[in-house]
């Protein structure tokens, strides 16, 4: 049997051990212990701090709140944090505050009750998930602008369908009033294709303002059709340009999705740019495209995005989502990844089967209202 | 049947899947006094096309089903000699640069002004006259020289080729006065005035493959 001094030497020397810092406190709140992890985590030494209340740890806000825990965990029995453990910001010598995990545990029957509190530093963890949070940031950014360049060079095509019909109708219309008979009613509807010709190009830079707005961290009850029909003629543009049939099927009556728009439109875009891709090859027919819209189950609307390309090979599924992972040789590997991290944000999937007779189809399925 | 070919006025086929720029087009055209003719995709235009008829076509590079570039590539293999002005949207350089070396007459891009395109196919057209023009000259010299007797033929090859009288007498056994009659039969069925002219004509069929 250990005599008293050599338990505490082998307790002292259990407690130094420890990697995380380790704190016992009295009733009152006062410091009784305090390891050498707790004294390189907090800059004290132990003299400095023994004796003192263990609110010198803490922040205002946690210290005024630690009196009040301690009084009703001695009245009545009811833990705040003992047990559990949480995330608290704790508080160096030089002032710094710091993330730790606490928790706390209970001197068994000591009377009055004695409290262990066990620190374990989150600065590193905190600092890896800063920049991850930093990159994710970062990649939808490049994303968004990856996608943005190729919208823009779609909707000058786009645009400059309509304007070239506009130069022609209004040339046309002069040469034709300076004849000594002409024909009004051929002018007056020249005209009014003019106008009519104008309203289109002012629909599709509409559109673009839609799609290039800033991130909405708003989201709002929307319908994934028509979220679908404004991006239609761009799609149809980008389809017909690749030589590639693309039919859109509505499914009817669909419930609301609670969705920021344009996040949604960028991941259809990238899946149809995708799809666009696959079928880039230079004889196969027939080259199609089907998105469909349905009501998934009770719960979820399912947007598919199918191609008749030649599908993805097995060993490429399993990392179809894993950032920087590309069969292009000009890809980022983002697109998909981000896609379903966009999806994913809104408490939906983003998913990949093959497709019959032989194609892809991606399908996102996004909560109901 | 060459006169007739001669007589037809000429039409400007314009081939474009866009409603608006195809009826803006052909609104534009008819406002300068041409005959043009509108079609949505190529196959629509192919299966009309008439090789007889002289004109030009202006195309657009970029279509569903055949493209603007396949169209031409079809019209090469059949031979046709109609010259093609393709109107290019934003971005589609490289497309007419391939257009250009598979023997396109010229590109435009979209939107462009009147004045060029109208200038553009007037040239075409000019170019299709002269085309076609050559093209009869050259059927009408391949008749004659397949109304040549087999004799007449030989002694064509041979005057054609540099040989004198003197040593085409002798290659062929007969007197020089025989040759020159044979060479004056053979100017007069050939209509050539000149041996020059005679030479020119040859080398004409020779170069075309004939």
């Amino acid at each position: 049997m250990p005599t008293g001094a050599e338990t505490n030497r082998i307790l002292q020397a259990i407690l130094d051990a420890a990697v995380d810092g380790v704190v016992l406190i009295g009733h009152t709140g006062l410091i009784e212990a305090f390891n050498r992890a707790a004294q390189s985590l907090f800059g004290f030494s132990a003299e400095e701090v023994v004796g003192k209340n263990v609110r010198v740890l803490m922040t205002e806000g946690d210290a005024a709140a630690h009196d009040e825990h301690m009084a009703r965990y001695l009245r009545t029995g009811t833990a705040h944090i003992i047990g559990r453990g949480r995330q608290v910001i704790a508080r160096r010598k030089d002032g710094r505050d710091f993330p730790v995990f606490l928790s706390v545990g209970v001197v068994p029957g000591a009377q009055p009750p004695r409290f262990l509190g066990f620190l374990h530093d989150l600065t590193a963890e905190r600092q890896a998930d800063e920049r991850n949070q930093r990159l994710q940031e970062r990649l939808t950014h490049v994303s968004r602008l990856a996608t943005l360049g190729e919208i823009a060079a779609g909707i000058a095509h786009e645009v400059n369908q309509p304007l070239a019909a506009i130069t022609n109708y209004a040339q046309a219309c002069v040469r034709l009033l300076v004849a000594p008979d002409a024909d009004i009613e051929e002018i007056r509807e020249a005209l009014r294709e003019i106008a009519g010709q104008a309203v289109r190009a002012g629909d599709i830079v509409h559109r673009l303002r839609g799609i290039a707005r800033a991130p909405d961290p708003q989201r709002r009850p929307l319908s994934i059709n028509s979220l679908l029909m404004e991006l239609n003629e761009l799609l149809q543009g980008q389809a017909r340009r690749a030589e590639v049939s693309c039919t859109v099927d509505l499914g009817s009556d669909l419930p609301l999705v609670l969705v920021d728009g344009s996040q949604i439109q960028q991941v259809v875009l990238n899946l149809v740019r995708n799809a666009l891709e696959a079928l880039a090859g230079p004889y196969r027919t027939p080259k199609q495209i089907l998105i469909s819209t349905y009501l998934d189950g009770d719960h979820d609307v399912a947007l598919e995005v199918c191609d008749s390309a030649e599908g993805i090979s097995a060993g490429t599924v399993e990392r179809l989502f894993e950032p920087f992972f590309t069969t292009k040789e000009a890809g980022t590997g983002l697109g998909l990844a981000m896609s379903r991290t966009i999806i994913e944000s809104h408490g939906g999937r983003l998913d990949y089967r093959p497709h019959a007779p032989q194609g892809s189809c991606f399908t996102l399925r996004l909560p109901t209202l | 049947m060459a006169t007739t070919m001669k007589e037809r006025a000429p039409a400007v086929y314009i081939v474009d899947d866009d409603d608006a720029v195809r009826s803006s087009l052909r609104l534009l055209l008819k406002s300068v006094g041409l005959n043009a003719t509108a079609q949505g995709s190529a196959q629509e235009f192919l299966s009309s096309y008439d090789p007889q008829q002289p004109g030009c076509l202006v195309l657009d590079v970029r279509m569903p089903g055949m493209s603007g570039l396949e169209l031409q590539q079809q019209l090469n293999l059949r031979g046709a000699v109609i010259p093609v002005i393709f109107i290019t949207g934003h971005g589609d350089v490289p497309m007419a640069v391939e257009a250009m070396q598979h023997g396109a007459f010229d590109f435009l891009q979209k939107p462009f002004r009147d004045q060029d395109l109208i200038e553009r196919i007037q040239k075409a057209l000019e170019r299709d006259r002269t085309s076609r023009a050559q093209l009869r000259e050259r059927s009408l010299i391949r008749e004659r020289r397949e109304s040549l007797t087999p004799r007449e033929r030989e002694v064509l090859d041979l005057v054609t080729s540099g040989k004198p009288n003197k040593v085409m007498a002798a290659d062929l056994g007969v007197s020089q006065r025989t040759v020159e009659i044979h060479r004056a039969r053979v100017m007069e069925k050939m209509g050539a005035s000149s041996l020059a002219q005679l030479v020119r004509m040859v080398l004409d069929l020779q170069s075309e493959g004939g």
